[in-house]
């Protein structure tokens, strides 16, 4: 039978490809189904979050930022609990990150304030001596793009069955319900309303001005999506 | 001689030239550091070892010739002797064998490794330490740590001298402003601060006993505020005693359970505020839950000596 084989090296590579493809598929496949599960008390972002996540890209946020804390406690004590995979369920694409000239992201949530994030981003080293961080002055005056996000949150929805509108189960027991608007209106409507809240704790008038008109500076959303990362 | 020795000696000479240029030739020098020391000695070694070991094998080649009774099989014109495997190999290939079995059955079993495992162990090693070494310190051991805890987590805001950067946060180095007591009067204080669901009411629920329960004027606000933050001294003793001390005591020290101190700064209510943040006049700071039981201590030690 093997002797068969030898002298037919195109089936014999297939018959290879096909062996090995399976195992592969067997050890990694479920592997990857159980750890891609979102944990408990991961939520998928609302318009206004995703609006600032991709101001976070836009701007390059991950090429000195990492979101990815590693099970050792020097990193533990400084950022909290270390990262699991499932907390990356609703990241597309995640924002892991190689390279940390700046501190990690991953719950930084926890840990600054809006205030804090509004006062950084004019001007990081009157927070931080020493901060080698650039100013983003102009995160203040651009207004976000909220259409192309709630675009995303459809699709997400409808390719990847994201749970929006859906109850979730959180940490503490509870259920909470992530909302995604009917139509775009509907959509800019609650990012305005979530941007509402988010002013409401910032200082600078013009950025009060603008959303008090109707538009999102890309600052506000950058900050909700910041706090969101817990 | 040999060619190769003439070799092996001029290169074992560049080499080690390289080795002075770079190191005691260059302007720090050994600088008498033992570390120095051991490199340079090392690395002459190695330079050294390397030219003796190259020049043994290059010259085996030159003058050994293979012995020994030829397999019978041939494959293709290429022969093979049926030596035995030199003793230190097989020595070698069974200790092997027998580091791999130990490896896998004893020293790191299939399955039983886990990063987080590690990660707990680590964790549990240095709790440990740190109950051993910094539990039971007080006093001004306590205020240091709390200066180091300060600088790496509260720094980013209060400012390295904990001057509050710029009014960005509270300024540490005094102990109340007037306009925080005053902004407290007015909206109140929802943070829970000393359980779920504690309140202070905003100015519509603070009434002036000694009038009659007629609710807080602006001027009273602002006499009672400076009070406060004077430390209980100066004018507004009288709107303190009518409107403030039902819950906070006449003496402002507070009433257990139902307000706290404000007469004195206590790391007690540092602490509070670490576990629960909090939202005032100039902004939100959030709870700092990364931080111990004795490190949140040692922070409140160290803010309340600030503005001593």
């Amino acid at each position: 039978m093997f002797h068969w084989l030898e002298k037919h090296p195109f089936f014999f590579s297939v018959l290879v490809f096909a062996v090995v493809a399976f195992a592969g598929l067997i050890e990694i496949v479920p592997s990857f189904a159980q750890q891609s599960r979102p944990v408990i008390g991961t939520k998928p972002y609302t318009t206004l979050q995703l609006t600032g996540r991709q101001v976070y890209i836009k701007n390059g946020c991950n090429t000195c930022h990492s979101q990815l804390i590693r099970p050792f406690k020097s990193e533990t004590d400084r950022y909290g609990h270390y990262s699991v995979s499932g907390e990356y369920a609703y990241d597309r694409p995640f924002l892991w990150g190689s390279k940390r000239t700046g501190p990690d992201l991953m719950r930084v949530g926890n840990y600054r304030t809006t205030d804090w994030h509004e006062n950084h981003m004019k001007d990081p080293a009157s927070v931080v001596p020493g901060s080698l961080m650039p100013k983003y002055t102009w995160l203040y005056k651009n207004v976000a793009d909220v259409d192309t996000a709630y675009a995303e949150q459809l699709t997400v929805q409808r390719f990847f069955d994201v749970p929006y509108n859906k109850p979730l189960p959180m940490k503490d027991g509870s259920k909470e319900t992530v909302k995604l608007a009917a139509t775009l209106a509907g959509a800019r409507a609650e990012a305005l309303a979530d941007a509402k809240l988010i002013t409401a704790n910032m200082k600078d008038q013009d950025v009060k001005d603008m959303v008090k008109e109707g538009k999102i500076p890309e600052i506000v959303a950058l900050i909700a999506y910041l706090n969101s990362l817990k | 001689m040999n060619k190769i020795y003439l070799w092996g000696v001029i290169i074992t000479a560049v080499m080690l030239g390289f080795t002075y240029m770079s190191v005691l030739g260059s302007k720090g020098g050994l600088n008498g550091d033992i570390i120095n020391i051991l490199t340079v000695a090392a690395a002459a070694a190695l330079v050294i070892i390397t030219i003796f070991v190259v020049i043994k094998y290059v010259r085996q080649m030159q003058v050994d010739t293979a012995t020994g009774e030829l397999a019978e099989e041939s494959w293709d014109g290429i022969g093979e002797y049926k030596n035995n495997v030199p003793f230190g190999w097989a020595i070698i290939f069974l200790g092997t064998m027998v580091w791999a079995t130990w490896y896998f059955v004893i020293g790191y079993p299939v399955n039983a490794f886990s990063q987080i495992g590690q990660y707990n162990e680590e964790v549990a090693v240095q709790n440990k330490k740190f109950e051993a070494k910094y539990a039971s310190i007080t006093g001004d051991r306590l205020v240091e740590m709390g200066e180091s805890v300060f600088l790496a987590e509260c720094a980013v805001c209060h400012g390295i001298s904990a001057d509050g950067n710029d009014g960005a946060a509270a300024n540490l180095n005094q102990r109340l402003e007037v306009k925080t007591v005053k902004h407290v009067i007015e909206h109140g204080s929802k943070n829970n601060l000393l359980y779920a669901g504690s309140e202070m009411p905003d100015r519509n629920g603070l009434m002036n006993a000694n009038k009659n329960y007629a609710p807080i004027t602006d001027a009273e606000i602002d006499t009672v505020a400076s009070y406060v933050a004077n430390g209980m001294t100066g004018p507004g003793a009288d709107v303190f005693a009518g409107v403030c001390s039902s819950c906070h005591g006449t003496d402002g020290k507070g009433i257990d359970g139902v307000a706290p101190n404000i007469a004195e700064f206590t790391p007690a209510f540092v602490v509070n505020i670490l576990n629960h943040g909090k939202k005032g006049v100039i902004g939100t700071m959030p709870k700092l839950d990364k931080l111990n039981k004795k490190q949140k201590e040692a922070v409140g030690a160290y803010v309340t000596s600030l503005s001593k």
